[in-house]
C-alpha cells in the first residue's frame, strides 16, 4: 500500500503515547492526543483517520465513553480500546453495544497492536466499500425508478398513438388524410426507435469497460459527417469542421462518437427555423494530450433557468423536436467515463455552444 | 349547449387522432389542438369573454409534456376565476400507469376525470354523456 494507514492514539499518559508512536511510526502514520479535546480536533483535522486507539482509564472521560460519544459523528474509524484486565465489565459492555471493534491488553505487545491494526484496517476497508456500493445501489435504484416512469410515457405513449391511429383508420376514406396520418405514425415510431437506441447507449455506457485506441479526430468526424449531410442540406444549415491534431490521442472511440452524435444531432435539430444564416461549427484541437472540442450552433438556445437541468436523465427543455431526454445525460456519462469536462453557453435565439475537454488516456 | 374541445398534447399524432375522433363523432364540434400548454392557456385567456355561459369546453390534457406538463397546466388553469372555470371540464388523457401521477390527478378539484390513451370514439361518446353534452336514449 502506497499510503500509510492513519491511526489516532488517545491516552492521558504521555509516556504511552511516545512508546506507541516509537514502535509503530515506521509502518503507520501515527497521530496522538493526550486528552479528549485534542483528540476531537485531531479527528476533525484528519477525516481520513482509519483507526482510533484509546486508553480506557483517563481522567474525566473513559475510553468507552469517548467511543460512545464519537460513534455517530465519526462513524467510519475503527475503534480499539486499550486497557488492563481489571476493566473486563466495561469492555464486555462496550463490545456488546458495538462501540468498539476490539480491545488490546495493557501493557501491550507490539505484535498484538499490529494484528489489531491489520484486522481493523480490513474491517474499515470492507465498511467503506459497502458505503460506496450502497451509494451506487441507491443511484441505480433512483435511475430505475425514473426509467420505469419514462416507460409509460416514452414507450407506451407512441404505441398508444399508433393504436389510436389504426383505430380511426377504419373511418378515413380520404387518401391524403391517410397519408398525413401515416407520416405522423412514422414520426412516432422513429421517436420510439430513437428512445430504444438511446436506452441501449445508456446501458453500454454504464456497464462497459473502456477500449482504448489511437484516435484521429479527422477520421472520426469524416465518418460521422455523412450522417448529418442530409439535415445540413435540407434545412440549409452550414456544417463546418476544423481539426488540429499533430499528436497521438488515446481514448475510447465508442463514447467519443456518442458525445459527438448527441451534440451534433441536437445542434441540427434545434436550429432556429426563421433564421437565414444557419450553421453548426465543430472545432477540435489536440494539445498537450488534451482534446478541446467546441460544438457551436445558431439554434433556438436554452433558457437560462433550464441550463442547470439539461444533463439530467429524462429532462427535456423544448418541445420543438422529438427528444428522449436521454441525449445529454448520455453525453455526461460518456464524459465521466473518459474523465472529460463539459461547459455550456447559450443565448436564447442566438445559439448554444458546448466546450468539451478530454484528456488522452 | 354548444360543445367544443381543446386538446393539449406534445405528440402530433395524438393531436391528429383527437381531431379526427371528435370530428367523426359530430361534424359540428370544434377542436383546437395545442402541443404546448402555455399556448393553450394564452388562447383561453384571450378568448375568455367569448365563451358563453351555456357553452362547455372539454380540455383533453396530456400529462407528460416538456416545458409545461399537465399538472402545471392545471395549476395555472386554477388561477382563473371560478365563473370562468365553470365553462370547462378538464379530462386527463394519458398513458400513465404511475400511481403517484394518478393520485395527484385527483388532488385537483378542477380535474373532471382520467382517460387512458388512446382516445377512441366509444370513450369520447361516454365522456360526452357524462358531462351531459348528449342524452342517452
Amino acid at each position: 500500500m502506497s499510503e500509510k494507514i492513519k491511526i489516532l492514539y488517545v491516552d492521558d499518559e504521555p509516556d504511552n503515547l511516545v512508546g506507541f508512536k516509537a514502535s509503530l511510526r515506521l509502518d503507520y502514520h501515527i497521530l496522538t492526543a493526550v486528552n479528549i479535546p485534542q483528540a476531537m480536533s485531531c479527528l476533525s483535522n484528519h477525516p481520513d483517520i482509519k483507526i482510533i486507539f484509546c486508553d480506557q482509564r483517563m481522567p474525566a472521560t473513559t475510553g468507552v465513553e469517548f467511543f460512545e460519544d464519537i460513534r455517530t459523528s465519526y462513524p467510519l474509524p475503527v475503534r480499539i480500546l486499550l486497557t488492563a484486565y481489571t476493566d473486563v465489565e466495561s469492555i464486555i459492555n462496550a463490545i456488546n453495544k458495538g462501540n468498539i471493534f476490539r480491545y488490546v491488553k495493557k501493557p501491550w505487545l507490539e505484535s498484538d497492536l499490529v494484528s489489531a491494526i491489520e484486522e481493523a484496517h480490513k474491517y474499515y476497508m470492507v465498511n467503506s466499500m459497502l458505503l460506496i456500493k450502497n451509494d451506487e445501489l441507491q443511484k441505480a435504484y433512483n435511475e430505475l425508478n425514473k426509467f420505469a416512469y419514462s416507460v409509460s410515457h416514452d414507450i407506451r405513449g407512441p404505441l398508444s398513438g399508433i393504436l389510436g391511429a389504426i383505430n380511426i383508420a377504419r373511418e378515413i376514406d380520404d387518401i391524403e388524410e391517410m397519408k398525413e396520418m401515416l407520416f405522423l405514425m412514422e414520426k412516432s415510431l422513429k421517436k420510439l426507435d430513437a428512445y430504444i437506441i438511446s436506452m441501449h447507449d445508456y446501458y453500454t455506457l454504464q456497464r462497459g469497460e473502456l477500449k482504448i485506441s489511437d484516435i484521429s479526430f479527422k477520421d472520426l468526424l469524416e465518418e460521422l459527417k455523412p450522417l448529418y449531410n442530409v439535415m445540413s442540406k435540407t434545412n440549409n444549415v452550414a456544417f463546418n469542421i476544423s481539426v488540429e491534431q499533430d499528436e497521438v490521442f488515446r481514448s475510447d472511440e465508442v463514447p467519443l462518437k456518442l458525445i459527438f452524435n448527441n451534440l451534433l444531432s441536437n445542434a441540427f435539430k434545434y436550429q432556429d427555423k426563421s433564421r437565414k444564416q444557419k450553421s453548426v461549427d465543430v472545432t477540435v484541437e489536440v494539445k498537450k494530450s488534451v482534446a478541446t472540442i467546441h460544438i457551436k450552433d445558431t439554434g433556438i438556445g436554452i433558457l437560462g433557468s433550464h441550463i442547470g437541468e439539461i444533463f439530467n436523465l429524462f429532462y427535456r427543455a423544448n418541445s420543438q423536436e422529438v427528444g428522449s431526454g436521454f441525449g445529454l445525460y448520455n453525453v455526461k456519462s460518456a464524459l465521466l467515463k473518459l474523465n472529460g469536462q463539459i461547459e455550456v453557453n447559450s443565448v436564447m435565439h442566438q445559439g448554444t455552444s458546448f466546450k468539451i475537454t478530454i484528456p488522452s488516456i | 349547449m354548444a360543445l367544443s374541445f381543446i386538446v393539449i398534447d406534445d405528440s402530433e399524432l395524438d393531436c391528429f387522432i383527437a381531431r379526427k375522433i371528435v370530428g367523426h363523432a359530430d361534424k359540428g364540434l370544434t377542436v383546437k389542438t395545442f402541443q404546448r400548454g402555455n399556448e393553450a392557456l394564452d388562447m383561453i385567456r384571450k378568448n375568455m369573454a367569448d365563451y358563453a355561459e351555456a357553452d362547455m369546453t372539454i380540455i383533453l390534457l396530456d400529462l407528460q409534456m416538456p416545458i409545461m406538463n399537465g399538472f402545471e397546466f392545471v395549476e395555472e388553469f386554477e388561477k382563473f376565476a371560478p365563473e370562468a372555470r365553470k365553462k370547462f371540464r378538464i379530462v386527463i388523457l394519458s398513458s400513465t400507469r404511475n400511481s403517484n401521477d394518478i393520485f395527484r390527478i385527483f388532488t385537483y378539484n378542477t380535474v373532471h376525470s382520467l382517460m387512458e390513451k388512446p382516445l377512441t370514439r366509444e370513450k369520447l361518446l361516454s365522456l360526452m354523456q357524462q358531462v351531459g353534452a348528449i342524452r342517452v336514449d
